[in-house]
């Protein structure tokens, strides 16, 4: 078959192509492709490479309009979430993913995000039957002294960041201390000032906690989870008054 | 799509400062370079004392987009009676392009959380006609729903939040 060496431009190359293998018009292509970009003007001429190309239509489009026009972006960006969705159908057996560490990047593959943290040296226990005291590491005057001091910060800066584990014991002391404070009496008083370790605090709480929690019974806290400590790889927790 | 709600309803973002709403364009704010704001992520005081920089999404550049970033947590989180503080507005962003092709109508005021840990939200905003979004009266007791409504913004179209305080606040024994 006869190759079209065209000098002055793709105009002139009309040859109408019979018989031509696929490899033999992918030569053709890069000819005209060459002579192309050779010529001075920048406007295309479909209609050779029209001619030169098998009547198939999905890759032979693709090449053309990946040299041709410069709109090209918009079709790659359209192809490009599908293999991260590949990646995604197999790992999410394994573990849920975080939904703090998946959204920090929501565009980037997500395998390394399935792997939940083991925190006590790789005993991972599945049930907490039969659980009911929070320990926290700590003989009982230290765990209480610690409750003590964590409902008094939350109290007084309304959100504060401590490991899971001590924002989920400190829920039912604050809760505490809310109810105490809406009821209002001179013995709750006294029994909130010898739990919180600062007077201001109760007095206030005292003061404000009608007009802020005067129509909701219950759950006067929430728990959002967050990144794990850098040092120890605790996993960490905003609390906050609700 | 929910899956990008959720941190914003669990930090309260939604409720507080905004209503429920779809985001439709992407919003990508980095400080000092390299540090992007992810929902629910803490920053240091240091890296948010100079302006970030907002990439916004969206479709065509003739839209135009404003940003209005805000601290719901003014003074202090347990007793927020300036709610909310605002920090920065920036109006007529064309899409697609970053905050600094907008107009700065409000100027970027250093976040400086005292007492507690305070959340800073970024809301983007897409605006029906250019220069039609005026500067409110003052920074403290700013609503951003009245807002939007005063400014016919409507419902927002991308928002993100980190949490900040101050620098020595885990070290004060």
């Amino acid at each position: 078959m006869v190759v079209a060496m065209c000098v002055n431009g793709c105009d002139r190359c009309h040859r109408p192509v019979k018989n031509t293998k696929l490899s033999e018009s992918r030569a053709r292509i890069s000819t005209l492709m060459a002579c192309a970009s050779t010529s001075a003007s920048a406007t295309w001429n479909m209609t050779p490479l029209r001619s030169a190309l098998p009547s198939i239509h999905a890759p032979s489009s693709a090449t053309s309009v990946r040299f041709s026009t410069g709109t090209s972006s918009s079709r790659l960006k359209l192809s490009r979430p599908k293999p991260s969705s590949k990646i995604l159908h197999s790992f999410v057996g394994l573990a849920p993913i975080h939904p703090l560490l998946s959204l920090a990047s929501p565009d980037s593959t997500s395998f390394e995000h399935c792997f939940t943290v083991i925190d006590n040296g790789g005993r991972f226990f599945a049930m907490r039957h039969g659980r009911r005291v929070p320990k926290l590491n700590r003989p009982p005057d230290q765990r209480r002294a610690l409750l003590r001091a964590l409902t008094t910060q939350l109290l007084k800066h309304g959100r504060i960041k401590t490991t899971r584990s001590r924002a989920r014991a400190m829920r039912k002391y604050v809760d505490k201390m809310v109810t105490l404070a809406k009821d209002g009496s001179l013995h709750k008083r006294r029994q909130a000032l010898g739990f919180i370790y600062e007077k201001e605090i109760v007095h206030a709480l005292f003061a404000e906690v009608e007009e802020r929690y005067g129509d909701r019974n219950g759950g006067y806290t929430r728990i959002i989870r967050t990144l794990p400590r850098r040092g120890d790889n605790a996993p960490m927790a905003y609390i906050e008054l609700v | 799509m929910s899956r990008f709600m959720e941190p914003l309803a669990v930090g309260r973002v939604i409720g507080e400062v905004v209503d429920n709403f779809i985001p439709s364009v992407k919003l990508n704010v980095t400080y000092y370079s390299n540090k992007q704001v992810s929902n629910g992520h803490e920053l240091m005081p240091a890296v948010i004392a100079a302006k970030p920089r907002v990439e916004i999404g969206g479709e065509d550049m003739r839209a135009a987009y404003t940003l209005v970033m805000t601290d719901p947590d003014a003074p202090s989180p347990s007793d927020a009676y300036l709610r909310e503080h605002l920090h920065w507005i920036v109006t007529d962003i064309p899409g697609t392009t970053d905050a600094s092709f907008g107009r700065e109508i409000v100027s970027y005021e250093t976040p400086t959380p005292v007492i507690g840990i305070h959340r800073y939200v970024f809301i983007l905003f897409k605006q029906r006609a250019r220069h039609s979004v005026r500067p409110p009266a003052s920074r403290d007791q700013f609503n951003t729903r009245s807002f939007a409504e005063e400014n016919g913004l409507g419902l927002p179209v991308a928002a993100v939040y980190f949490n900040a305080q101050r620098e020595t606040a885990c070290r004060n024994r």
